[in-house]
């Protein structure tokens, strides 16, 4: 398993809790599609990568600023230098204020087969307090075209913590999001990141942060209720149906090989050692070094074995399944049991761990305190 | 050889913090030509880094200058500089008594202080002649004349003709130098006496050895001589004797009058102690000079490395101290909650933080602190007296017939408008009114007598913040005082944490016990378990707060560009875990012992 992630981002406004890394534009200029076509040509030409790639993501920002054309010509691009599988997950992240019944038919159109769409909550209220810019209503919208443009894979993210909202707004939101039938739901803890405004709000005591317990509440409440209407819990976040896991995110949790293009990407290859590799973050630096015929890079790190095992750990602990144990062992030619035998015991100590023949991972409650778990495999 | 008796002028700088003590010396030095003015950097006499950051002297340097009077004559002056604070008080007096004379420096916006007359009762006890000088007259809100009143007033000391000066500027400056030829009385002393050498101070030379600052009294002492140290009876071979110009010079000898320094592979300061008389091994004087004593520490803490791994460099770091400051004492002692560290003792406050910092800041070490505490005197049920100074070793209740405190006369000096708020703040600390004077119209003296441990901690801080900063104080010991003291204990999760323990006045217990608990509250983080808090006195229970449990600690996402910041998330958290303190069953950053002191 193989991806290629490419990052659009430019967003019409910044959410308040967003740290990523994002412009403010209502388009995305042209000049930042070939340059990413630049970077794909120069990639396919002088790096080292994979074979074949099983899942394309275009994250953000807001991928869906994209208009149907620049779609068109990066899906080209990419299908010209690469070999995508005919089988591939091509998934693209939207906004609902920013999508058309055209623009969704044209990224359809391009090879996208997986719309994710960024809801968070179904209270408006709420939206607006964090600075979405959309309302439920265009949500529906957005939704309705996406099936008509024929996406039959679609993923709606929905947040909990939000300040102000209650246990009871959490679960009309996901109860509502679940009668529309989509087919995967991610729901994340909003967290609190430095330098965004939300965190400034907080500081100042302009906003209250939301009580710990009661995340916890919202969080615990929601994994039973998604569980109850057939979304199944396969990461600590993520829930789908039978047969809607997300391939490309998956990827990451085997600590899979990916391609990043665009700025602030990351990706990971087997270059002899396992090598992480992330692009330039500012607009100016990554068009410079383009331009200059060279590879957009910030920063190569070349993992050690051992390091590289314990990613695989704390990737592979996010999901339910955890980790296989004959791909570990044929991986680092060692049992995973073994070579934690220490932090192992401390797991089965606190009653945290799920052993069986092929397969380790956490239960919930390991799953809860999944940093102080991993602490123990440091 | 040796210098003429009739010029040489020993003498002293006396002042109040912030009266520009340090500033004069630096002119006088500047002045008499005794350092060239490019080699000045400020404040010259303090030379270690924490003095000339908070603008104090801790540890008192001589200095030989030449000056050249009017009568043509040229002068040898001695300058022995001394400690500004109360807490070096024996320091001072043993520096005093190596001089014949003092220089009063009294702020001519501030007048006299606590400390100015704490510092003049020493001198005046030491037989010392005080010149007065009025300093800082550049600033707008100088009032000399009044000063000079007030000198006069209070002290009793012929002023009007005072020099007014500015010891920033340099102004008249050289009138405080003719004052100190014409007030100041030449040593009196037979050279061929028997030695006798006072010792004012002590220095660690990583070189030579422990370096003695001292005063020779009668006879000589040069290099090759065998000297003895009257109070512990060890014996030295001199191996080189100097003067501070202020950079250390050798000399051949040092001479009944004179003032400098013995090196004589001494290996710790604590081998010759300030206040000690050094005398010839082979012809020795028959009796110390006057004024030896042991100084005592009056204020104790718990000092444990905050990395449990880093006991080793403490304990070094604590060796090193000790070469240069005879007054530290400390021993190993082990705690449920630090594990391995060392009860320390200090002459006072400011000794205790000056060692914390220079611990932290010269030997890089983190530490943790335990709340400080006095000496208590406890005398039990079986007719025995014990002494403590930590907390958690009081024995049990049932044992204690009767328990004594220190407690010290306090002087503080106030604008009369605060003396309300101040009497309050002593009231609440359990002082005891003695009486109040006024110096001036406007300026009063009052007398408490107070517990020591009550002044221990933030006391002064409160005593400048509720005068704006004009009041001043000082203390003395006055001896120990029957108490009603009761051990304060703190429970986390239903196990007493010994770090915590303190010991408190009965009729304060409750209030600080659900203080202290509601703050350790904020303090201690949330744990996978819920934490009780309680206080107790004597094993009852008066206050229980909770820390609830934390339910999640998991991030809640982690995509392909995540991967390296959390990987860095994780080694974080994990690395701010190492550093926490177990007690028992729970976790407890460092800060939270000290949370204990900042209740008010």
């Amino acid at each position: 398993m193989a991806g290629i992630y490419l990052h659009i981002p430019f967003c019409v406004r910044k959410c308040a809790y967003c740290d990523f890394v994002s412009f403010a534009e209502g388009s995305v200029p042209q000049s930042y599609v070939d340059a990413l076509l630049t970077e794909l040509e120069l990639v396919a030409r002088g790096g080292s990568y994979p074979a074949a790639f099983d899942t394309v993501f275009f994250g953000g920002g807001t991928p869906s600023l994209l208009s149907g054309e620049q779609m068109q010509q990066i899906m080209r691009g990419l299908k010209e230098r690469f070999d995508i599988r005919e089988s591939a997950e091509i998934s693209m992240e939207s906004n609902p204020g920013t999508t058309t019944p055209e623009k969704l038919a044209a990224y359809r159109a391009a090879g996208i087969n997986r719309l994710s769409i960024g809801l968070q909550s179904t209270h408006d209220v709420l939206l607006k307090s964090v600075g979405r810019i959309h309302t439920f209503e265009q949500f529906l919208s957005t939704l309705q075209s996406a099936r008509k443009a024929c996406f039959t894979n679609i993923n709606v993210d929905l947040m909990h913590g939000l300040p102000n909202q209650t246990v009871d707004q959490y679960l009309d939101s996901i109860k509502t999001v679940c009668d529309l039938g989509v087919q995967h739901i991610s729901a994340y803890s909003l967290i609190l990141e430095e330098h965004t405004p939300l965190f400034d709000c907080v500081e100042r005591g302009e906003v209250k942060p939301p009580d710990e317990d009661l995340v916890a509440d919202m969080q615990d409440a929601g994994i039973d209720l998604l569980e109850q209407r057939g979304y199944h819990r396969y990461e600590i976040s993520n829930f789908a149906q039978d047969g809607y896991v997300c391939r490309h995110n998956l990827n990451y949790w085997h600590n899979g090989e990916y391609l990043g293009f665009g700025i602030a990407a990351h990706g990971v290859v087997r270059d002899r050692k396992w090598t992480r590799y992330a692009n330039a973050s500012t607009l100016d630096e990554y068009m410079r070094l383009l331009s200059r015929g060279k590879r957009p890079l910030a920063e190569t790190i070349r993992l050690a074995p051992r390091d590289e095992m314990f990613e695989c750990v704390m990737l592979g602990f996010r999901l339910i399944r955890g980790i296989d144990r004959a791909t570990f062992l044929a991986r680092f030619g060692l049992d995973i049991v073994e070579a934690y035998a220490y932090a192992f015991e401390q797991l089965r100590k606190r009653g945290w761990l799920i052993e069986a023949e092929d397969r380790v991972a956490l239960n919930r409650g390991g799953l809860d305190f999944q940093n102080e778990a991993l602490g123990f495999f440091m | 050889m040796a210098y003429p008796n009739e010029l040489i002028r020993n003498f002293s700088i006396i002042a109040h913090i912030d009266h520009g003590k340090s500033t004069l010396a630096d002119r006088m030095i500047e002045q008499t030509d005794t350092v060239a003015m490019r080699d000045m950097s400020e404040q010259l006499l303090d030379s270690m880094d924490i003095e000339r950051e908070r603008g104090i002297t801790i540890k008192s340097s001589a200095v030989r200058m030449f000056y050249t009077h009017t009568d043509g004559k040229r002068y040898m002056f001695n300058l022995i500089d001394t400690p500004g604070h109360v807490d070096f008080n024996y320091e001072v007096s043993r520096a005093l008594a190596a001089c014949e004379g003092a220089v009063l420096v009294v702020d001519a916006t501030q007048g006299i202080e606590a400390q100015t007359l704490a510092n003049v009762y020493l001198a005046v006890d030491n037989g010392l002649e005080v010149v007065p000088v009025i300093n800082k007259i550049d600033l707008p809100s100088a009032e000399p004349e009044r000063t000079a009143q007030e000198i006069e007033d209070v002290i009793g000391i012929e002023a009007h003709n005072a020099p007014k000066i500015s010891a920033k500027s340099g102004l008249n400056v050289n009138q405080v130098l003719a004052a100190v030829v014409n007030t100041v009385p030449p040593p009196v002393g037979d050279p061929d006496a028997p030695l006798t050498a006072l010792v004012f101070d002590c220095f660690y030379d990583n070189y030579k050895g422990a370096l003695t600052y001292v005063r020779v009294f009668d006879g000589t002492v040069k290099e090759g001589v065998r000297i003895r140290s009257m109070a512990t009876g060890h014996e030295f071979e001199v191996t080189e004797v100097g003067v501070f110009t202020p950079a250390p010079m050798t000399v051949d000898e040092l001479t009944a009058g004179e003032v400098g320094y013995i090196a004589a592979s001494i290996k710790s300061v604590a081998e010759t102690k300030v206040g000690d008389t050094i005398t010839s091994a082979d012809r020795p004087a028959k009796k110390p000079l006057p004024g030896y004593k042991q100084a005592n520490p009056m204020v104790f803490c718990g000092i444990y490395p905050a990395d449990g791994a880093q006991y080793g460099d403490l304990r070094d770091a604590l060796d090193k101290l000790r070469l240069n400051d005879a007054s530290l004492s400390y021993e190993q002692e082990t705690s449920n909650a630090l594990g391995y560290g060392f009860r320390c003792g200090f002459l006072g406050l400011l000794h205790m933080e000056i060692v914390q910092e220079r611990l932290e800041r010269e030997f890089d070490l983190d530490l943790v602190t335990t709340a400080p505490s006095v000496i208590y005197k406890i005398r039990l049920t079986s007719g025995e007296e014990e002494m403590i100074d930590n907390p958690s070793n009081l024995p049990p209740v049932t044992e204690i017939e009767q328990l004594e405190e220190p407690v010290v006369n306090a002087s503080i000096m106030t604008p009369s408008e605060y003396v309300g708020s101040l009497m309050e703040l002593c009231q609440e600390r359990r002082g005891i009114f003695m009486d109040m004077n006024y110096i001036e119209e406007a300026r009063v003296r009052l007398h408490y007598v107070l517990p020591l441990n009550e002044i221990i901690y933030d006391f002064f801080d409160q005593l400048k913040s509720r005068s704006r900063g004009y009041a001043s104080f000082d203390y003395e010991l006055k001896g120990y005082e029957k108490s009603d003291l009761v051990k304060l204990d703190f429970l986390l999760n239903g196990d007493v944490c010994d770090a915590l323990s303190t010991i408190v006045h009965r009729d304060r217990a409750y209030a600080k016990g659900r203080a202290v608990a509601e703050k350790l509250c904020e303090v201690i983080p949330r744990q996978q378990f819920e934490i009780p808090v309680q206080a107790a006195i004597g094993g009852k229970i008066i206050a229980r707060e909770t820390v609830r449990a934390v339910r999640k600690d998991v991030l809640a996402k982690c995509y392909g560009g995540d991967i390296t910041r959390k990987k860095k998330l994780l080694e974080k958290q994990k690395e701010g875990k190492k550093r926490m303190r177990q007690v028992g069953t729970v976790s407890l950053p460092s800060d939270a012992f000290m949370s204990v002191l900042r209740i008010n």
